[in-house]
């Protein structure tokens, strides 16, 4: 074949010069250390992966991980019911379409505009003490909550696309069918369609809960002193404290733990991650 | 109300429900682009001057069109060489295409700052000065797993005997390639364009740790701004955004609709 | 194919760098108002990059980053140039070149961190105290030790940077803020402990919109920030505690090996006229060291104590000064931890 593999090289080799190298270095640099003038340096040490297993860091990184997790499971339980009526409308095209627009503003601004809105004199106080279901204003901003509320809207259309997408292949005949055999409704969901629509759901999940660990804009901005997330340590450990050494540790390890889980879920979950 | 109607209006509100949640937060934007505070977030009164002053701020434009610079390259760059190697690995089934997804699976999975910093650590090393450059570097690199897979999903719809046998009938592999196979991927490669350019623009995580202070772009001047006290103006700058890709992508889904 | 190698390269051609004159400015967020710069990019034709940032760590770590330096003119606090310059990162000025430098009131150009100012120019100051709502909170806290007090849970807005939150803590032991004996500070962490169930958030840059708005009713601000916080909540006040409170002054200085040299000293120059003080007074509020700038100011900032301490509450201030490697690593130290430890 003529078609030269130019490209594939091309790939190949900006991918290993990019993308493989780099992360090398991170490796390389977790076990070097801090220097005054020049960043890093020898001689090398384990100090950096000694620090980490502090219980200061184990309650970071379970912090992180719990706040994950409840943004996974809000975004879960919001898409799922989102995606089906989007499977089944005569509008998808339209109705997708108008997912991806908002995202289409900088993240950074809409979740600016959370603020407006979570405020301590903000819209959805005003709103609440204007229907007389609460008393004083709710202190909902610089919190988790916030910062979960943050995260989810963010991650939202993550979590609709690949459900989505699984359930467009979803053949609808089979419910038609096990109605036709006398199931009765929960029986068909948690038997015919749920089973089928596990991948959507597992790639769904993967793709929230890993930048919902690292995204640290939104606990910088949304979050309060309680809100530091492993994103924020290691931002910190970079260009606040030029610890180097110690943030390429610590992310050694979050990527390290990440694959972990993710490969506790293709070993344990039927789900394919494409 | 029938069952059935009761049944059908939930669903109708349960989508509407959410349509509304996300876009309370840009309504709320819009809303305050014309609020006269400068650094307060309650509501004082309308007022357009925002808008007027965005219009002589420089800096501000100057970050907006880097940015869209930026994006366009990096999605040139991404999507054309994800479409060719794409096209290529689908004709010619001999390839090890296992090792090539395997590598770009993992930039995919490995978190936005981890990359960041990985790059950061790059350029240090290698003394590549930060700019436009390593941005480049580093929105291309995001972008070409994203093209890679997108395009990769569409073209497994394809049969390659189309290709051959436009070959056969005597059709350059040029022409064969351009008129057969290009159009039928078209609604792909755009969808992995777009991709592309919303993800270089957007991107706040990789690009905070390689950017340099020649060439600002907008993610990074916004982030600035936040800390610092956005002023409407900026509210404004991303009302206007927020129209013009609403209207992008309108065209595109358009023009995707009518191709396929 | 052809389009898109077309598009490709008209791309990469209508690229960046059709730049003129340029200046690359790295500074603190929301001290020189963006008017200023319009203007000197008006009377100049020159250029103006400008990006900022939230604190003297962030800057330092940023120039020690990049192996070349980028940035042409910085401002860091006095403390830092004392640092920076005898780490060498800065350029030693001519000052035949900086005519407007007898602008200056003589009271900052006389200092012991940068005798002669040699490598820096000083054009803004400001002290860190106590602010308040008076909307909300009935008995105004005046001292450092007021802020442990329980009914505080959960409220306070603290400045994001180690050594003025370390300063608090001093303080209210009664040491100094610019103290290295490692028990005093060791003293000062434990006490910081104590203090984590009144904390709400840090912030050093984004408070306007948090103390306007009253999301914190009190903490540790500067006194330009809340001066600019008043014009909007008339309920803002301001508090210089009884046991002390730091003194900080930003300077304008250029790293070594600026890429623009010429530039930089064309915005230095222009940053020491008296027209231009008195706007980086008027819009951002902060104290101004030009008298000939000062004296333009309308009265009500002019004689305002907020904004300018009078004589016998400026006996109380401490002045920043550095400090050895060996404290800011056990600084850091506490820091992070005591980061971690909500």
């Amino acid at each position: 074949m003529k078609i030269k593999p130019f490209s594939i090289h091309f790939i190949f080799a900006w991918v290993f010069l990019f993308g493989f190298i780099p992360l090398c270095l991170v490796v390389i640099a977790s076990f070097l250390t801090k220097d005054h003038v020049n960043l890093v340096s020898l001689p090398l040490t384990f100090s950096n992966y000694k620090e980490l297993f502090s219980p200061l860091f184990a309650k970071v990184f379970f912090r992180s991980l719990i706040i994950a997790l409840m943004t996974t499971v809000c975004c879960l339980l919001l898409a799922y019911p989102f995606s089906y009526l989007l499977a089944k409308s005569k509008h998808k095209s339209v109705l997708l379409v108008l997912i991806i627009i908002p995202f289409w503003t900088s993240s950074l601004i809409r979740t600016y505009s959370l603020i407006a809105i979570l405020k301590f004199n903000g819209i959805l106080n005003v709103i609440l003490l204007k229907a007389h279901l609460i008393n004083q204003p709710l202190s909902l901003l610089y919190t988790n909550f916030a910062v979960i509320t943050g995260l989810v809207y963010n991650l939202f259309p993550f979590m609709v696309l690949p459900i989505f997408t699984n359930m467009e292949r979803f053949d609808f005949r089979l419910i038609e069918a096990a109605k036709d055999l006398g199931a009765n409704k929960w029986a068909i969901f948690f038997r015919v369609f749920l089973p089928n629509t596990s991948g959507g759901i597992i790639s769904g999940c993967l793709l929230v809960l890993l930048p919902a660990m690292t995204l640290f804009y939104i606990p910088n901005v949304l979050g309060g002193a309680r809100s530091v997330l492993l994103g924020n340590m290691i931002q910190n450990q970079f260009l606040v404290l030029e610890n180097w050494p110690q943030g390429a540790a610590t992310s050694v390890i979050l990527t390290v733990l990440l694959l972990l889980l993710l490969f506790l879920y293709r070993h344990h979950g039927k789900g394919v991650i494409h | 109300m029938k069952p059935l109607a009761l049944k059908s209006l939930a669903k109708k509100s349960y989508l509407g429900l959410i349509y509304c949640l996300l876009y309370f937060p840009i309504l709320v934007l819009i809303l305050y682009s014309v609020n006269n505070a400068r650094f307060s977030l309650q509501w004082h009164g309308f007022s357009p001057r925002w808008y007027g002053e965005l219009f002589h701020d420089r800096a501000l434009w100057s970050a907006f069109f880097h940015s869209v610079m930026l994006g366009l390259n990096a999605s040139i760059i991404s999507t054309a060489v994800g479409l060719l190697a794409c096209v290529h690995l689908f004709l010619n089934r001999s390839y090890k295409r296992r090792s090539l997804f395997a590598m770009l699976l993992l930039l995919i999975i490995i978190p936005d700052l981890v990359l960041g910093v990985a790059l950061l650590i790059f350029f240090n090393v290698f003394l590549i000065p930060l700019g436009f450059f390593s941005l480049l570097i580093a929105h291309v690199t995001f972008s070409i797993p994203f093209v890679v897979l997108t395009i990769n999903s569409q073209i497994h719809t394809l049969d390659p005997n189309i290709y051959f046998s436009a070959l056969d009938l005597g059709a350059s592999r040029h022409k064969a390639l351009s008129k057969i196979l290009l159009p039928m991927l078209w609604p792909a490669v755009l969808s992995a364009f777009l991709l592309c350019f919303t993800l270089s623009f957007d991107d706040v995580i990789i690009s905070y740790f390689v950017a340099g202070p020649d060439f600002s772009i907008l993610p990074l001047t916004i982030y600035s701004l936040v800390k610092a006290g956005v002023t409407p103006e900026l509210n404004a700058l991303c009302s206007i955004t927020f129209l013009i890709s609403m209207i992008l992508v309108i065209i595109a889904h358009r023009l995707t609709r009518k191709s396929s | 194919m052809k389009l898109m190698s077309g598009l490709l390269i008209s791309c990469l051609l209508i690229n960046p760098v059709l730049a003129s004159k340029i200046v690359n400015i790295y500074a603190w967020g929301g001290e020189i108002p963006k008017k200023v710069l319009q203007q000197f990019e008006h009377e100049t034709g020159i250029r103006v990059n400008f990006s900022t940032y939230d604190s003297n760590e962030t800057m330092y770590a940023k120039l020690k980053a990049s192996r070349h330096n980028v940035y042409d003119v910085i401002l860091p606090s006095a403390y830092y140039v004392e640092r920076m310059k005898k780490q060498g990162m800065l350029s030693k000025l001519k000052q035949s070149k900086l005519s407007n430098l007898s602008n200056l009131d003589p009271l900052f150009t006389q200092n012991e961190y940068d005798k002669g100012n040699h490598y820096s120019i000083p054009i803004i100051w400001g002290a860190t105290g106590i602010f308040y709502n008076a909307n909300w909170v009935k008995n105004p806290p005046d001292s450092w030790q007021a802020l442990w007090q329980n009914h505080w849970r959960s409220q306070l807005l603290l400045l994001d940077d180690a050594r003025e939150v370390f300063s608090i803590a001093l303080m209210s032991l009664g040491y100094q803020p610019n103290d290295n004996n490692p028990n005093h500070i060791q003293a000062a962490y434990q006490k910081l402990l104590k203090l984590i169930p009144n904390i709400k958030l840090f912030s050093s840059d984004s408070i306007q919109a948090v103390i306007i708005d009253e999301d914190a009713i009190a903490g540790s601000a500067w006194n330009g920030d809340i001066y600019k916080a008043q014009l909007e909540n008339k309920q803002i006040n301001f508090v210089y505690p009884q046991e002390g409170y730091v003194i900080w002054i930003d300077c304008l200085a250029i790293p070594a090996h600026p890429p623009h040299p010429e530039e930089a000293y064309q915005f230095i120059n222009f940053m020491l006229k008296p027209s231009t003080a008195a706007q980086i007074a008027l819009q951002e509020g902060h104290a101004i060291t030009n008298k000939k700038g000062k004296a333009l100011l309308p009265r009500s900032i002019r004689n305002n104590p907020l904004v300018y301490p009078t004589p016998e509450v400026l006996k109380r201030g401490y002045f920043q000064r550095d400090i050895d490697d060996e404290t800011i690593a056990l600084y850091n130290r506490y820091w992070e931890q005591f980061k971690l430890a909500f």
